[in-house]
């Protein structure tokens, strides 16, 4: 993975003490709440319903053991033991106090890691498939793109006030996993006639309160153009975005108000000036950069095998083939039945850390659906593996099933909710248990957002919940179809809000009626797609 | 860590000093364009802190040649001095009060974006410092090879980034044998300045079709940029170098834009600074190729012999290298450079003048590394 130069560790300190600065000047009352408030978002410093919240970057998701135990370490001596794995690919700690952010901001740096740009109407952190540089599906390797995105669009002297937040999402595979479609821009790594590798660009997706796909601006960007394109994406919404409504700010608003035409004919115009100007890369940063991400060698010793029946299920829906001979990718479901989607003791994260050493060439990452990976374990040690991670409650056997449940904070720490999540998704969770029907319907998607930002991207899933509060009751809105990754997808609404009880009722019946109607292996989107909204509408408001 | 204390104090009071003109975020990009082009002063109004607009439109006026002072006014807060200095601005006013002792904070060492106060992304100096390695590296392991080697190893280091340029000039043809014989699909740019000698375009057609070469490309100077110039064709006759400026210096940077190394013919023999000559060269932008460097003038006159290369026509009326034809003169001795621009103190175009190349540098007029 990556590894900071001087330059890179140099700006990482002059920030964190940039930062320690601003925050003396906070708590002296140099500044206003109203002044602190953007600088702390740059930082990832977000104010919650009981106390700070840290958003720490995990650039495109990758980790390294070392810097995991410096995660553990922080949720131990600064928090309550325990971090949130999201569904950008970061952590969030819940229970910082913000005068030990500053120490906090120190040690992350101390392993080549920050909370820049984790907030704030600047371009966030770039979001990449977990399974980049293993998958064996992959064109090319997306992870040297992302952390030029993540240099270039670092501190940047134009884009660090935006109409609003602004994420960018790079896949290297056709099946996606990196959900490209509802990101502000989407970066798919194709090759072109001449056999060139290049981008194809999609512009204007997002969830939230307009949930929309992004659609194709371009067909093939040229690599050493990929920062002069970007820019003039970023050039034209930054003037032409709409700053008069919040929730208009949105880049997709500016696409959709104008035209896809109209959008591309203003940034190609912009593109024009641009290309082949300073922000052409050149081929040995390109190289450089690349050099960090080499595939892990081929392990020639025989699978092992374990007699138990519950490592053969972890074994059918947790562990990926892999592009390198004898490896394979392992999903650390951070899902255990009844759990908070997507959190880790700080026990449980040295754990992972020690295990991606001893099997994963010390590398982790960090997926959109809250869970971790170990990317390069190695066929013969997925026995011995599965021992330890079940020892910690790691080796849930429900990655990508119905109980791998996405969720977001909710109500039980965000300031912005309508309604709680996370005991919802707990019930669910339970009740797809109980109901011993995971395993018979397979894959299957299921997110809860517990307000209409859409932070849980029910609007993706299979099936989505999304909590709204009608006069100081909780209710739960259905939505059925969405789809994440690839032909994304917006899922439609099933009907009037449900109780708290009554939604977690009704995702059962829905499994239920989905089982009842597929035939041959369709997934759920192709047995809703052939048979309708109405069956499950039945269904549930029977 | 860069101090900018006099960038960051310059009038942190709120001022209103009659700034003549003053834009808001809210206008469109195309009408600051048109009030700013030719205004001495120009003010960017920040209404709030958080409306970035005028970020934009400070570094599209620079990129688009805007010269004059730039001013920030509005709600700015000290953390944003670091970034307006960045985006171009030379001045800020804040109405934010009181003033912060912040304001004084030096900005951060480096940059990962060009920007148009002339910071430099943070890949320029990583890649000067690998072109230069390799450079070392090539010179170290191929300092005595072959000329055939040598075009081989930067072919094959360079795929598609790499050129050659030729004169077709009385010893082109040695250069563009070799490449012709190992690398033929490598471009060959030529710089067409409207004052070659007709015996130097024939030549150029005589050879390349003798050769085969298939990436043969023109290269012309901007028809606006020599009508300003030189409108009567005379620029020659009071700025030679002015001259090579508008027809060989900047077309070629143009061009250049699509290569990161270059091959030249230039020889040892040639004298002056190319006694020193190296395989390889590194110019603080591109990597220069010279596989002849060693070669001897007998070494070139034999190889013409060889392979039966037709000569340039003037060499044997006494012209031992030829440009155009104002400035080209007859002179003594194989392969010097004497008579070009005879009787002034140059024997370079400025294709090759280092300073030349850090003077299109620092204006911006091509893409650095």
């Amino acid at each position: 993975m990556y590894q900071y130069d001087a330059i890179d560790e140099t700006l990482v300190r002059e920030r964190t003490d940039q930062f320690r600065e601003q925050v003396g000047a906070r708590l002296s009352g140099e500044l206003t709440e109203d002044q602190f408030k953007p600088l702390r978002l740059q930082n990832g410093v977000y104010l919650q319903l009981h106390a700070y919240m840290l958003r720490v970057a995990i650039p495109y998701g990758v980790l390294n053991a070392t810097q995991m135990r410096k995660l553990a370490h922080v949720a131990r001596i600064y928090d309550k033991g325990y971090g949130h794995f999201t569904t950008r690919q970061n952590i969030q700690y819940n229970w910082p106090r913000l005068v030990d952010v500053p120490d906090i901001l120190d040690e992350l740096a101390e392993v080549e890691m920050h909370a820049i740009q984790t907030s704030g109407n600047c371009i966030r952190n770039t979001t990449t498939d977990p399974f980049a540089g293993a998958a064996a599906d992959e064109v090319a390797d997306p992870r040297p793109w992302c952390e030029l995105i993540r240099q270039w669009s670092t501190f940047h002297p134009e884009f660090s006030f935006l109409p609003r937040k602004f994420k960018i999402a790079v896949t290297g595979s056709p099946a996606d996993r990196a959900a490209i479609g509802v990101h502000d821009i989407g970066l798919q790594l194709v090759r072109n006639d001449a056999g060139e590798e290049g981008f194809a660009v999609y512009a204007g997706g997002g969830q939230g309160r307009t949930p929309m796909i992004a659609p194709k601006v371009s067909d093939f960007v040229a690599q050493r153009d990929l920062l002069s394109y970007l820019s003039a994406i970023l050039r034209v919404y930054n003037l032409a975005g709409r700053r008069d409504n919040l929730y208009k700010a949105r880049i997709k608003i500016l696409v959709h108000e104008i035209g896809v035409e109209e959008f591309t004919r203003s940034v190609n115009e912009e593109f024009a000036h641009l290309q082949g100007g300073a922000l052409t890369l050149p081929q040995e940063e390109i190289d450089r950069v690349a050099s960090f991400f080499t595939a892990p060698p081929a392990d020639e010793r025989p699978a092992t095998s374990h007699p138990s029946s519950a490592f053969s299920r972890w074994r059918l829906w947790n562990v990926k083939p892999h592009k390198v001979p004898g490896r394979a990718i392992v999903i650390i479901s951070l899902k255990p039945y009844g759990g908070t989607a997507g959190d880790a003791s700080a026990d449980q994260m040295d754990v992972v850390a020690d295990l991606a050493e001893k099997y994963s060439q010390g590398e982790i990452r960090v997926t959109k659906e809250q869970n971790l990976v170990l990317p390069h374990v190695a066929q013969a040690d997925l026995a011995a593996l599965y021992e330890v991670l079940s020892a910690h409650g790691l080796a849930t056997a429900n990655a990508g099933l119905a109980s791998d449940i996405v969720c977001c904070p909710g109500l039980d720490y965000c300031n912005l909710a309508n309604a709680r999540s996370i005991p919802i998704s707990q019930e669910i969770s339970k009740a797809i248990e109980a109901s011993g029907l995971e395993e018979a319907a397979g894959e299957l998607t299921i997110k809860l957002s517990g307000c209409i930002n859409a932070c849980g991207h029910h609007h993706v899933a299979n099936i989505g919940l999304l909590g709204v509060d009608k006069k100081g009751v909780e209710f739960y809105q259905l939505t059925l179809g969405g789809i994440a990754d690839g032909a994304a997808a917006v899922g439609k609404i099933v009907g009037k809000g449900l109780s708290a009880s009554e939604a977690v009722t009704a995702v059962i019946t829905v499994i239920k009626t989905y089982l009842s109607h597929r035939t041959g292996d369709e997934t759920f989107v192709q047995t809703l797609d052939r048979v309708g909204l109405e069956p499950f509408k039945d269904e549930i408001y029977a | 860590m860069r101090n900018d204390l006099a960038f960051a104090l310059a009038d942190q009071a709120p001022g209103n000093d009659n700034a003549t003109l003053e834009v808001t975020g809210a206008m469109p990009f195309a009408d600051v364009f048109r009030l700013a082009m030719g205004a001495e002063e120009l003010a960017i109004r920040f209404e709030k802190f958080g409306d970035g607009r005028g970020f934009s439109l400070a570094v599209m006026l620079r990129e688009r040649g805007y010269k004059g002072v730039l001013k920030a006014v509005g709600d700015l807060l000290p953390d944003q001095a670091g970034l307006l200095r960045r985006a171009g601005f030379d001045r800020i006013a804040s109405d934010v009060k009181p003033a912060s002792p912040r304001w004084k904070r030096p900005h951060f060492s480096h940059a990962y974006q060009p920007s148009p106060n002339g910071d430099e992304p943070a890949w320029r100096a990583r890649t000067a410092a690998a072109r230069q390695a390799k450079v070392d590296e090539l010179n170290r392991r191929y300092a005595d090879a072959s000329p055939d080697e040598i075009i081989a190893v930067a072919t094959r280091e360079f795929t598609g980034r790499i050129a050659t340029l030729s004169s077709f000039g009385t010893e082109a043809a040695v250069g563009l044998s070799f490449l012709a014989r190992v690398a033929p699909e490598t471009p060959v740019l030529f710089l067409d300045t409207g004052m070659h000698f007709a015996q130097t375009l024939d030549y150029r057609n005589q050879l390349v079709e003798k050769l085969g070469l298939q990436n043969v490309i023109t290269l012309e100077p901007d028809a606006r940029e020599l009508a300003g110039a030189d409108p009567a064709g005379k620029l020659f006759e009071s700025d030679t170098a002015a001259c090579c400026d508008v027809r060989k210096v900047r077309p070629l940077a143009r061009a250049m834009v699509a290569f990161d190394a270059l091959i030249t013919g230039r020889k040892r023999y040639h004298g002056g600074e190319r006694s020193d000559l190296q395989p390889f060269e590194f110019d603080g932008e591109r990597v220069k190729v010279n596989p002849l460097a060693a070669l001897s003038p007998k070494e070139v006159t034999a190889i013409f012999r060889t392979l039966d290369l037709p000569q340039h026509p003037m060499a044997a009326q006494g012209y031992p290298s030829i440009g155009c034809w104002p400035c080209t003169a007859p002179a003594e001795g194989d392969g010097t450079r004497d008579g070009r621009w005879a009787g002034q103190d140059r024997t370079e175009c400025g294709i090759f003048d280092p300073s030349l190349v850090e003077r299109a540098a620092r204006t911006r007029s091509y893409r650095l590394i």
